[in-house]
């Protein structure tokens, strides 16, 4: 009987081929077999046997799964199968099969003899035992792809299998803000961490004429080693460097992608090729980059997907214009639409506090919560850069995608699994739960100037880059309503703005007043003063905390609120990854969790397009509050209407 | 009376009170005397747990003879007036200004200044020694004694008042956060202290140490109360004698016993009845002093003013309680008491079985002490009597560590060879009402173990279809949620989560919510006997055990006690200083639970 144990971060013993658009990596003991959704430290494991199977069989698959799935939060749906798997084995041992769903982009048949696994372009594995002359399974498994057969003795040699599979990513728009700030030290960060496969290059795409060289001088200025294992730092620049290339074109010029495409095969040297390309590029040119790339530079063999961030249009119809272009070019499948603030630690742990505490879900509705605040606040304006927002606004640079996304996690159903499709499922029914914004539900907001101590702040239309009548909202609050079962009648309040005296972003959720409260008394008139609130500080300073009614110690009984603490930089002292690393990485392994669907999108702009189209139509002026303060006083009327104070401005901590 | 009661929104006036002639409002004293400072009126009044209510209006305040006079001279203001004010028995933190006028000019008033007389008995014994007289100067120093009173300490042996302000003054400490005229509030309180010596079933001497507090009472309403710091076998005579001899004429009069209160259900029953010759149940008050502690006290807090904790509290969610009490040393020497009680009727049957009650009751209609009570005798009452198979025992045996022996403890000479004594004891019990209904209710008690450490840890049970399960290996159960109330030492409650571990993985691990008392509170926690003291001289018997839930107790605990013992059963020996006895563990694997305090995370 095997007792093997499959390592963590396996990378090491798997071998891995590629084909269609997911990379495999696949190890087998004498009996049995893993399919790998890359591993390393999110991985999609499927077991199978080959030849029968019997409990101890079972029990291993189990415990590689619990060490393995321990990492991995897209299981639940290959999970299910693999337990299916293993009952099938029970009961007919001698043959396989199984249908995936037709989401997961391959299906899987066979026998105890053979296994085929066919993905939606119809290319192939198969994988069969390697015999020994006296027919029993060997320590071993071969398998064909695309005809090419290869055969795998033994589990330890398979590492050196890793390099036939190499990774491309091309960011677009290399010279910009974002590729400099983010998006190359957030590749370093994982190529420092090992996420990375072994092969990988990395091209910057730019209208400006520079070297390799020069891109790599610009690059290694915002590089920083994490701050808890600064060894080998330079080296690993070094390194990284190295496999950054430049290659300088225009945006809608085939042509240039066409040489692109000569330059990446020549790095990939015959082997096979996933390529990412990352738009980080003004929106008015996203339709002509993909479909230059998409024509001219996609791989050939394995896949290509392009992550693009917002703006999505700047309305319904605008937004669904461009996902009907994008669509011209690619398939859903390919487009990865980054909201980064999904990437973000403490929202991504949301789902975890909710759904593995059993102490949390029981409140978690319209019984006990009075209301959920969503806020974000900046304590700087535009500062000079006000070309873009100006054209945008808060409203659909802040709240229609990052806080709307943390209200569909926050409020969203149990998903039936941790899978993408499973996840993004339940946040498009929240979205289409929503009551439709209006203008009664919403208070705007701009910075004016403002003097203090001696120091003056511009107002907003100060901004050289911004019109001088401009009427954008550089504040807004919204209440807005999910009308389903759940939340029927609680409202969910969401507050983003610019210029205001502190930097934030935090969930708050205030729970009703304790129904006949014994110690009503000492709360004071206002019940609602005193209840329970659960703050989810997303940054900075990640924290959770539970405000708690509490005795204070003495012979009295007064009470105070108290919190029950988490503060991650005391129980943590990991460096947080930034939310681009994790994306990233994501869009690599083919995770689609935090990556927002075209449905989901359609759904986030109708909440909004009507508001905002009236807000433009009737030109509605926006309060003005001073830089650097609390924001307008217009919020609190808003919060008041719906019996709420807002817990930022009322937490002294 | 409308200056005394309605301002005293403290006055305890429970049915049984009524009956009570020599019932005074408690914080009278206090506020009757005119240059009382502001500030102790304020903290008086800010005592407003206390507040047991004048509230049913008039008929429960009528039958209060000495404060009558005071409402005959006293403003017309009608105790229905107050008593809008004081709905629930309950009183906003902060006076009006009004009301604060009321208080001032309350004292003078009332024709006469109320004074409390304390008579330790037994005052020259460890308890008093270490903990009542250093409680009494804590109160004092804090200024929620009385204006007035007089401290007595009643024993056999001769000694002369300084021969006793001198033993006092050895164990007075200042609180650490206030010591400014430490040592002047210590010298006027020994001035208060003094020593009366006389046999403990001696009416005569009774009628002596009644004179002397009669001196020292003056004129005024004299309120007395006797803290019973003596062996229960003369418990019976000396309250006999103080009834009789030293009572008080014209205020209350109450004794303070602490355990242990009988043997088991029968000795218990004879000792209330043997009380109840002389006193009536709302005069004795039978400390736990466990019951004061600062976390025990805040239990109810925690349930009861927060909304996120009483829709988890049953056995929907909770999948077992444990209550856990823990010394790291033995009988040291002193194991005479001990050795006839054991740590079953020591602990368990009283302190740990009392956190249960409050832990576990229903919500009650008020904050008043009568309504706490009936809650946890109902309680008390719905639970299975324990069993022989429920329980295991333990008693500690000698061990040595780092070239130091430690005793076993018959190697206590106070203790006989082959005494069968439990040191240790755990058990399962249950209750059977709607809401506990199969929830195991854990309990564990021992001396000689590796920590010292008293907690309530709450279990949740597993998320049922878990997202997560995954990540949990095979136990879904290790996994979950608990929140943990340790009540000493360093108080602290906080609830482990499941949550991501930041980065790259999705990885889970548990953390906790964490409320630090010493973190969150500079200030000293007061000491239970403080509390309990002070609510005993208030009249507030929140903290204190009524003899139905006396009798209830014992009648979970006898059956068990007396088979353990009629059987002889041998307890199953433990090193010193190690983490008791396996038995323990089986004990709890047998309702698929694992003791919280022997976690990994210790």
């Amino acid at each position: 009987m095997i007792r093997q144990r499959i390592p963590t971060n396996g990378r090491d013993h798997f071998i891995t081929s590629a084909s269609g658009c997911h990379t495999r990596y696949i190890t087998s003991g004498p009996r049995n077999g893993l399919i790998a959704n890359r591993s390393l430290d999110r991985s999609t494991i499927f077991a199978f046997c080959f030849g029968s199977l019997d409990k101890e069989d079972i029990l291993f698959t189990q415990n590689s799964f619990f060490t393995l799935c321990s990492l991995s939060l897209s299981l639940s749906n290959p999970t299910q199968i693999l337990a299916m798997t293993i009952l099938r084995f029970y009961q007919r041992p001698s043959s396989l099969s199984i249908a995936f769903s037709s989401r997961h982009e391959w299906s899987f048949s066979g026998s105890s003899e053979l296994v085929t696994l066919t993905t939606r372009r119809n290319q192939c594995w198969r994988f069969s035992p390697l015999k020994s002359s006296n027919g029993s399974p060997l320590a071993g498994a071969s398998w064909k792809d695309d005809g090419k057969e290869m055969s795998v003795p033994k589990v330890p040699d398979i590492g050196s299998q890793l390099a036939e599979n190499t990774v491309s990513i091309t960011v677009v728009g290399a010279s910009g803000d974002l590729a400099k700030k983010k998006i190359f030290p957030a590749l370093f960060a994982l190529y420092y961490e090992d996420y990375l496969p072994q092969h990988f290059t990395v091209f910057g795409y730019a209208r400006s004429k520079l070297t390799d060289e020069e891109l790599r001088h610009t690059i290694s200025t915002t590089l920083t080693c994490r701050v808890d294992k600064r060894e080998n730092c330079s080296d690993k620049m070094e390194q990284f460097l190295r496999r950054c290339f430049y290659h300088s074109g225009q945006y809608d010029s085939e042509v240039d992608f066409c040489e692109l495409d000569n330059k990446l095969k020549e790095k990939e040297d015959g082997k096979l090729a996933n390529r990412l390309f990352y738009l980080s590029i003004p929106p008015n040119i996203f339709v002509d980059v993909v479909r230059g790339a998409s024509r001219s530079a996609s791989s050939p063999n394995g896949w290509t997907r392009f992550i693009v961030e917002k703006p999505f249009g700047r309305d319904s119809e605008s937004s669904s214009e461009l996902t009907r272009c994008l669509k011209m070019y690619l398939i859903e499948e390919q487009i990865f639409r980054i909201d980064h603030y999904l990437g973000k630690e403490l929202v991504e742990n949301l789902s975890v506090l909710r759904f593995a505490n059993l102490v949390f879900e029981p409140l978690w509705s319209r019984n006990y919560i009075r209301n959920v605040q969503l806020i974000f606040s900046e304590d700087f304006g535009t500062e000079g850069r006000g070309g873009y927002f100006d054209h945008y606004g808060i409203i659909r640079d802040i709240m229609q995608n990052h806080l709307l996304q943390i209200l569909a996690l926050f409020a969203m159903e149990t998903p039936v699994g941790l899978d993408g499709e499973d996840i993004r499922n339940e946040k498009v029914k929240v979205l289409r739960s929503m009551r439709v914004l209006k203008l009664d539900d919403v208070v705007v907001g701009q910075y004016k100037g403002h003097t203090k101590g001696g120091k003056s702040f511009p107002a907003y239309t100060d901004d050289p880059t911004v019109p001088k009548g401009s009427l954008t909202p550089t504040f807004a609050a919204a209440s807005l309503f999910i009308d389903n079962a759940r939340w029927d009648g609680v409202p969910f309040l969401m507050k983003a703005g610019k210029a205001l005296h502190r930097r934030g972003a935090e969930i708050r959720v205030q729970f009703r007043h304790v129904p006949g409260n014994l110690y009503k008394r000492k709360f004071g008139t206002d019940l609602d003063k005193a209840t329970n609130e659960l703050v989810i500080r997303v940054q900075p300073n990640e924290a959770i905390y539970l405000k708690i009614n509490n005795k204070v110690p003495g012979l009295s009984m007064r009470l105070d609120s108290s919190n029950l603490n988490l503060l991650y930089s005391e129980r943590y002292p990991r460096e947080i990854p930034d939310a681009y690393e994790r994306l990233l990485l994501d869009a690599i392994e083919g995770e689609r969790r935090l990556f927002i669907r075209s449905d989901e999108l359609d759904a986030a702009w109708a909440i909004f397009s009507p508001l905002l189209r009236e807000l433009e139509e009737k030109k509605v002026v926006p309060e003005l509050y001073p830089y650097g303060s609390r924001g307008p006083v217009g919020a609190h009327y808003l919060a008041a209407k719906y019996n709420v104070r807002w817990g930022d401005l009322s937490d002294s901590s | 009376m409308a200056v005394s009661f309605p301002k005293c929104p403290s006055s305890p006036l429970p049915p049984l009170q009524t009956r009570n002639r020599a019932w005074l409002s408690p914080l009278s004293a206090p506020l009757q005397v005119g240059d009382s400072s502001k500030w102790a009126l304020l903290e008086a009044t800010k005592r407003c747990h206390l507040c047991v209510s004048a509230t049913n209006g008039g008929s429960a305040v009528a039958p209060v003879e000495p404060s009558k006079k005071v409402q005959d001279s006293g403003p017309k203001t009608t105790p229905t007036d107050h008593s809008t004010k004081v709905e629930n028995g309950i009183r906003p933190t902060v006076l009006s200004s009004n009301e604060f006028q009321d208080l001032k000019t309350g004292p003078d008033n009332s024709g006469r200044e109320s004074t409390v007389s304390i008579t330790v008995v037994g005052a020259s014994g460890d308890l008093a020694k270490k903990k009542i007289f250093p409680a009494l100067f804590a109160l004092y120093y804090e200024g929620f004694l009385p204006k007035h009173f007089t401290i007595f300490g009643y024993a056999r042996s001769k000694m002369t008042d300084s021969e006793l302000r001198e033993m006092v003054s050895r164990t007075l400490n200042c609180r650490i956060d206030q010591r400014e005229n430490c040592d002047a509030k210590m010298e006027e309180f020994l001035k208060r202290c003094f020593y009366h010596s006389g046999q403990y079933d001696s009416e005569a001497h009774f009628v002596e140490l009644d004179k002397k507090l009669k001196q020292h009472e003056g004129s005024r309403i004299s309120n007395r109360l006797y803290y019973l710091s003596i062996p229960p076998n003369i418990f019976l005579d000396v309250v006999k004698c103080t009834s009789l001899a030293a009572s008080s004429e014209n205020g209350w009069t109450r004794v303070i016993v602490e355990k242990p209160f009988g043997r088991d259900a029968e000795s218990s029953a004879a000792l209330t009845r043997g009380l109840k010759q002389y006193l009536h149940e709302d005069q004795i008050f039978r400390i736990d002093h466990y019951l004061g502690k600062e976390l025990v006290e805040n239990l109810s807090v925690l349930r009861f003013s927060n909304l996120v904790f009483e829709p988890l509290w049953s056995r929907q969610y909770i999948r077992n309680v444990q209550i856990i009490f823990s010394e790291d040393f033995g009988t040291e020497g002193r194991g005479g008491y001990f050795d006839s009680y054991g740590i079953i009727r020591d602990i368990m049957q009283n302190h740990l079985l009392q956190i249960v009650a409050l832990f576990a009751m229903e919500t009650r209609t008020s904050l008043e002490a009568e309504d706490i009570r009936n809650e946890k005798v109902k309680v008390l009452r719905s639970m299975k009597t324990l069993e022989i198979d429920d329980v295991v025992i333990g008693q500690y045996k000698s061990h040595t560590r780092g070239g130091v022996v430690y005793p076993g403890y018959t190697d206590d000479k106070t203790v006989p060879n082959d005494s069968l004594t439990p040191t240790f004891a755990a058990a399962a019990l249950f209750i059977n009402n709607a809401r506990w209904d199969g929830v195991p209710f854990l309990m564990k008690a021992g001396k000689a173990l590796h920590t010292k450490r008293a907690e309530i840890r709450v279990q949740f049970r597993h998320v049922p279809g878990n997202l997560y399960k995954k990540c949990f290996g095979t136990d879904l159960d290790r996994a979950t949620n608990e929140l943990v109330i340790r009540v000493q030492p360093d108080e602290a409650i906080y609830l482990k989560i499941n949550n991501k571990i930041p980065g790259l993985g999705m990885r889970l691990d548990r953390s906790n919510l964490n409320l630090h008392y010493a973190a969150r509170y500079s200030k000293e926690i007061p000491c239970a006997y403080e509390r309990l003291l002070l609510d005993a001289i208030e009249g507030e018997r929140r903290l204190f055990i009524r003899s139905d839930e006396l009798d209830a107790a014992w009648a979970l605990f006898t059956p068990l006690l007396k088979d353990l013992e009629e059987k002889r059963i041998a307890p199953e020996l433990y090193p010193y200083g190690s983490r008791g006895p396996v038995g323990a563990h089986y004990l709890a694997a047998k309702y698929n639970v694992r003791w919280g305090d022997l976690g990994a995370e210790h």
